[in-house]
């Protein structure tokens, strides 16, 4: 049993399926995103897919200030991705609020409503450091699935939401920002 | 003799779905070359795969759960008769219950998106399912039997008695491969018009036993392409190879189209390629 | 014990359906049905058992049986007259007096009444049709019981109208045994006459404005078949000297002038299995209370139809008539296909499914080989179970949501979950392998590999069917079966007739090869099959029955137990791009201006600009009608 939960470990890292969602951001973050998902740095190498569903995602990365209203549908996206799940948070309003941070509308950043794994800082950070993001998030959430029970799915009871939760770490990506 | 069908049924149950992970994992490696990229290490589909088996089960329907098997008993079952050699129509019929099942699955979630997914698949159904009843006709009027293990012992490849059929045949694969221009119930690259159609609703372990049974279903149709140059291992191939690179051209340079614009061209176009193949073969 | 057989199959039940109109007591009413279906059942069991037979009943003190029939014919078409008066329809009128008539003169100067003609003769067909009439007609019966009570507590009648109902719906079962048992052509005629006014009175039992229009319509179509049929009667004999159908059969195939009678005879059949142009009759049929559709569609009325195109088969096999008719054959199953696809009335869908599985067996019957003749034979027994099977879901259905739109049934397996799963398996024992109804197709595609257009118009009609019954059942799968949902309650009466016909539709796959051996073997006499491992063994192909069979049993009940089991994973929401209003699954909703819930609203595709009644049906009747003359053309 063990081989197929080791294959299904490491397949973990090697399939991070991607759900991108703008929290209200300036398009600056956005654009960078999407960049990093064109043939030139050809993330699809990584097994990486930007995939548009959060039913089917690993990896949440979400860009730009959480408001008011919009906190409810990034909450509900992060509730429909299935465990194991890394949320990436990108750039200088997705961490704090950014320059929006004091404004009337504004919760601020990423973290006041969902667990956040990885900070990529920038205003906006460039393709690299976002690959790297979610590279750091991939090994978070592998370190989060060793202590799953991948034995039969079947059998498996639900996963305990709260316990994963309160499992993530806020954790300061290596990656700086160039020039 | 029944030895050799316990080992057939073997062969289909496990080479089938690894034949089938490597052909998705070439599919990919090709399109990204295709788009001067490197493309993911050709056992993707496989790393895909267990990733999804070990992710926590979500449902919005327990009906999802029984469709899911099912689409995948039908998938399975149709390649085990390819690999018994038994009836075309038979193996056919057998692979409606999956697509049906699957069908069933997305129409299971009261979501729009697997909703819209569910219809455009039956559309789908509606377009390639006489196509494919005709080229099995075609192929019984050019060898005489419904049975692979009697069209196989055909002399002549059947390609150069059915071009047009084989044309046919292509429509179907298209369709059946979920290749541009027919992507439309689900595809990995529409997520503002239908997010992952008949999928979208399907996670984690049901999605993986989905993938497999597709998986399965890509060796259920690259063997009906197989069978059009059956006489010589390396014809086979080079068919077999030829059409997939094909498919994945045209998957690249067609763009999406609407069902309307499906269901019409290609009942016109198949029809009309058909019967002329047809009347061919009574002609002569 | 032949002769007490045939007194319960064709007797009994005309003497039950006289006890139900004379006594007015709901409990014997009930009783009597129970009985007679009971005794059908045995009887038609016992019948079958001992083979093929001929029979002469002799006389009735005296009077000579035929003679009583002749005058029955003449009482039966003074009725038909009667209504066309009170009806004040011109065309029944007319039709009526072009039968009466002709047979009339036919039977006073043309006939030689000496001549022996043998009255009863069963084989293989007869019989198996006896079985299906007798034991599905029966559970419809019987299933009518608690659903015409109820369907009159809805009406309020102030006095019962179900002694009439019933005597009518009974007698239905005796006259078709009748009608497939005989071997005089008169006596024939006489039963079908029979079905036309039992079919008559049961769609306007209700007596509403549209009830007496549709039955109207009904009455007046199968008097045109009626009117073919006398011609073609008094042709035949004075073509050929006989009366007689075996005597007929055994001759061979006709040629020539001969096979304008035999084409005629064919219309009759046409209009009665409501083949396309004839279809509006069967469509209006539907204001009848669900049994009487449930009958009509599944083990009498149409059946009779296709019988009668069936047993002719042999005399035009292999002539441009027999090609034609397969021809007008397929265009229906085609047309029909097209025609259910455009619509979301449940009842309609089956209705035009009921026309296309027809039109399937006439093009077999028209193909003539033995391996088509095969195909007719299974798809008239399996049709017929899950037919009967599906019209009673929907009647059941019905009750139950006030609704036969197939729009309405989402989510059905909330409310009925019975009767949910049971139509669930009612359509897969209709569109899926291993059971009957695919095996048929699948036998008739290949018998009708050769025929290029009539295989075109099956590949076409096949995958448009898999589309509208597919969606059907997608529909009905589309609530959560969690641990809350209870059984509806459904009286016994109710339940039964559905456990046994879905019971039946599945497991009868399985004694297919029996099926073939004992009843369209001995008819054919040249065997299709061979029989290996419980695989069907064609000369052109295979169909694994029995692996086959239980692969799909041992996967559906796997993925069934998976299916359980995650009734205790929580269910989620539903991806609406985050922006769902509610967690519901039951009344999803999207968040809209002002924080307002948009509920999420969908319908399936019906494709109505190409495949809607309105649009395609003209079109439809006009090219049948082009076969009509083509066929008709044939036999000229």
């Amino acid at each position: 049993m063990s081989i197929i939960k080791d294959f299904i470990n490491k397949s973990r890292i090697k399939s991070p399926w991607i759900v991108h969602f703008d929290c209200g951001s300036c398009n600056g973050c956005d654009i960078e995103t999407l960049a990093v998902l064109t043939p030139l740095y050809d993330v699809e190498r990584f097994g990486i897919i930007n995939v548009g569903n959060p039913k089917h995602a690993d990896v949440l990365l979400v860009t730009g200030t959480v408001n008011y209203r919009n906190q409810h549908v990034l909450k509900t996206i992060y509730e429909q991705m299935p465990h194991p799940k890394a949320v990436v948070a990108i750039g200088a309003c997705g961490l704090s609020g950014g320059v929006f941070r004091d404004c009337y509308n504004v919760v601020g950043g990423v973290d006041r409503v969902i667990p956040v794994d990885v900070y990529v800082p920038g205003c906006p950070p460039k393709p690299e450091a976002i690959i790297d993001g979610v590279v750091l998030g991939l090994e978070k959430f592998a370190a989060k699935a060793r202590g799953e029970d991948v034995s039969r799915f079947e059998t498996r009871r639900p996963f305990d939401k709260k316990q994963a939760d309160q499992g993530a770490v806020n954790v300061q990506t290596t990656a700086t920002q160039e020039g | 003799m029944l030895a050799q069908y316990i080992m057939l049924v073997f062969v289909g149950l496990l080479i089938a779905p690894v034949a089938g992970g490597l052909i998705a994992g070439l599919d990919r490696r090709v399109t990204a070359r295709v788009q001067s990229r490197f493309g993911p290490p050709l056992l993707q589909p496989f790393y895909d795969v267990a990733k999804l088996l070990g992710k926590e089960s979500m449902i919005v329907n327990s009906w999802q759960v029984f469709c899911a098997y099912m689409y995948l008993l039908g998938a399975v079952l149709s390649v085990v008769l390819l690999f018994l050699q038994s009836d075309l129509l038979l193996l056919f019929f057998v692979q409606a219950i999956g697509a049906l099942f699957l069908v069933f699955g997305a129409m299971s979630a009261p979501s729009p998106y697997s909703q819209v997914g569910a219809q455009r698949e039956l559309m789908q159904i509606l377009a390639y399912e006489p196509l494919l009843i005709l080229v099995f006709v075609g192929i019984y009027l050019a060898t005489g039997s419904f049975q692979i293990s009697e069209i196989l012992t055909h002399e002549q490849p059947l390609l150069f008695k059915l071009p047009l059929l084989f044309i046919v045949l292509g429509y179907a694969l298209t369709i059946k491969l979920r290749k541009s221009p027919f992507d439309f119930s689900t595809s990995h690259h529409a997520h503002q018009e239908l997010v992952k159609g008949v999928t979208t609703e399907f996670s984690g372990p049901y999605l993986a036993i989905i993938e497999v049974a597709h998986w399965y279903e890509t060796v259920l149709v690259l063997g009906l392409v197989a069978l059009f140059w059956s006489t010589s291992l390396w014809g086979m191939l080079a068919l077999l190879l030829g059409t997939y690179f094909l498919e994945i051209l045209i998957d690249n340079t067609m763009a999406r189209l609407t069902w309307r614009w499906m269901l019409s061209y290609v009942w016109i176009v198949g029809l009309v390629l058909s019967v002329l193949n047809l009347s061919w073969l009574y002609a002569s | 014990m032949l002769p007490a057989l045939l007194f319960i199959c064709i007797v009994v039940p005309i003497l039950a359906a006289g006890a139900c109109f004379v006594v007015r007591a709901q409990a014997v009413r009930s009783a009597t049905v129970l009985t007679t279906g009971a005794l059908l059942t045995v009887g038609s069991v016992l019948l079958a058992a001992q083979g093929a037979f001929s029979f002469d009943p002799g006389t009735l003190g005296g009077l000579g049986w035929g003679t009583l029939i002749s005058v029955l014919d003449f009482l039966l078409l003074a009725v038909i007259l009667f209504y066309g008066f009170r009806l004040k329809s011109r065309l029944v009128q007319i039709l009526a007096l072009l039968q009466i008539a002709p047979l009339a003169w036919f039977e006073l100067f043309a006939l030689d009444h000496g001549a022996a003609v043998l009255p009863l003769h069963g084989d293989g067909l007869s019989l198996l049709m006896v079985l299906v009439i007798s034991i599905v007609g029966s559970l419809i019966c019987i299933f009518a019981i608690p659903y015409m009570k109820k369907h009159e507590e809805h009406l309020h009648l102030a006095k019962s109208r179900q002694p009439r109902f019933f005597f009518f719906l009974v007698l239905f079962l005796g006259a078709m045994n009748g009608l497939v048992l005989a071997n005089n052509l008169l006596w024939l005629y006489f039963f079908f006459e029979v079905t036309t006014l039992c079919s008559f009175m049961l769609i306007g039992h209700d007596g509403t404005e549209e009830a007496v229009r549709n039955a109207t319509r009904a009455l007046w179509m199968n008097s045109l078949g009626g009117v073919a049929f006398v011609f073609g009667m008094i042709l035949l004999y004075s073509r050929t000297g006989t009366l007689d159908l075996q005597a007929l059969l055994m001759a061979g195939p006709l040629a020539g002038a001969v096979l304008l009678p035999v084409a005629l005879i064919c219309l009759a059949g046409f209009t009665k299995a409501a083949q396309v142009p004839f279809q509006s009759w069967l469509l209006g049929a539907m204001v009848a209370p669900t049994p009487v559709s449930a009958l009509l569609h599944s083990s009498t009325m149409v059946k009779a139809g296709v019988y009668l195109v069936l047993r002719l088969s042999p005399l035009y096999a292999g002539s441009f008539l027999g090609t034609s008719i397969a021809l007008f054959g397929g265009f229906s199953f085609l047309a029909t296909a097209a025609l259910a696809l455009g619509q979301s009335n449940g009842k309609k869908i089956l209705a035009y499914s009921t026309i296309g599985n027809l039109g399937l067996i006439i093009a077999c019957a028209g193909l003539g080989t033995p391996a088509a003749m095969s195909a007719a034979i299974l798809l008239i027994l399996f049709h017929a179970v899950s037919k009967g099977l599906l019209f009673l879901c929907v009647g059941t259905i019905e009750q139950g949501i006030g609704s036969r739109d197939i729009e309405d049934m989402r989510g059905l397996y909330k409310v009925m979950p019975r009767t949910a799963i049971i139509t669930v398996l009612g359509v897969a024992t209709m569109l899926l392998p291993p059971f009957g109804v695919l095996l048929s197709k699948w036998l008739a595609i290949e018998a009708a590999a050769h025929n290029a257009p009539l295989v075109v118009m099956l590949a076409l009609a096949s995958a448009l069917s898999v589309v509208y019954w597919g969606r059907w059942a997608g529909m009905l799968m589309s609530a959560p079966f969690s641990r809350e949902v209870k059984p509806e309650p459904l009286s016994a009466l109710t339940l039964r007739p559905l456990q046994i016909l879905v019971g039946g539709a599945i497991v009868l796959a399985l004694f297919i090869p029996w099926i073939y051996d004992s009843f369209a073997l001995p008819m054919l006499g040249e065997s299709v099959f061979s029989v290996h491992y419980g695989v069907l063994t064609t000369g052109a192909g295979a169909f694994a029955v029995y692996p086959l069979f239980f692969a799909v049993l041992l996967g559906a009940l796997f993925a069934w137990w998976a299916a359980r089991k995650s009734r205790f994973v929580p269910a989620t929401s539903l991806y609406m791009g985050g922006a769902n209003a509610t967690g519901s699954l039951e009344e999803p909703a999207f968040v809209g201006p002002m924080n307002k819930p948009v509920k999420v609203a969908f319908g399936n595709y019906y494709l109505e600009s190409v495949f809607g009644e309105g649009k395609l049906t003209r079109w439809v009747n006009i090219a049948a009608l082009a076969l009509l003359l083509l066929v008709m053309g044939g036999a000229l």
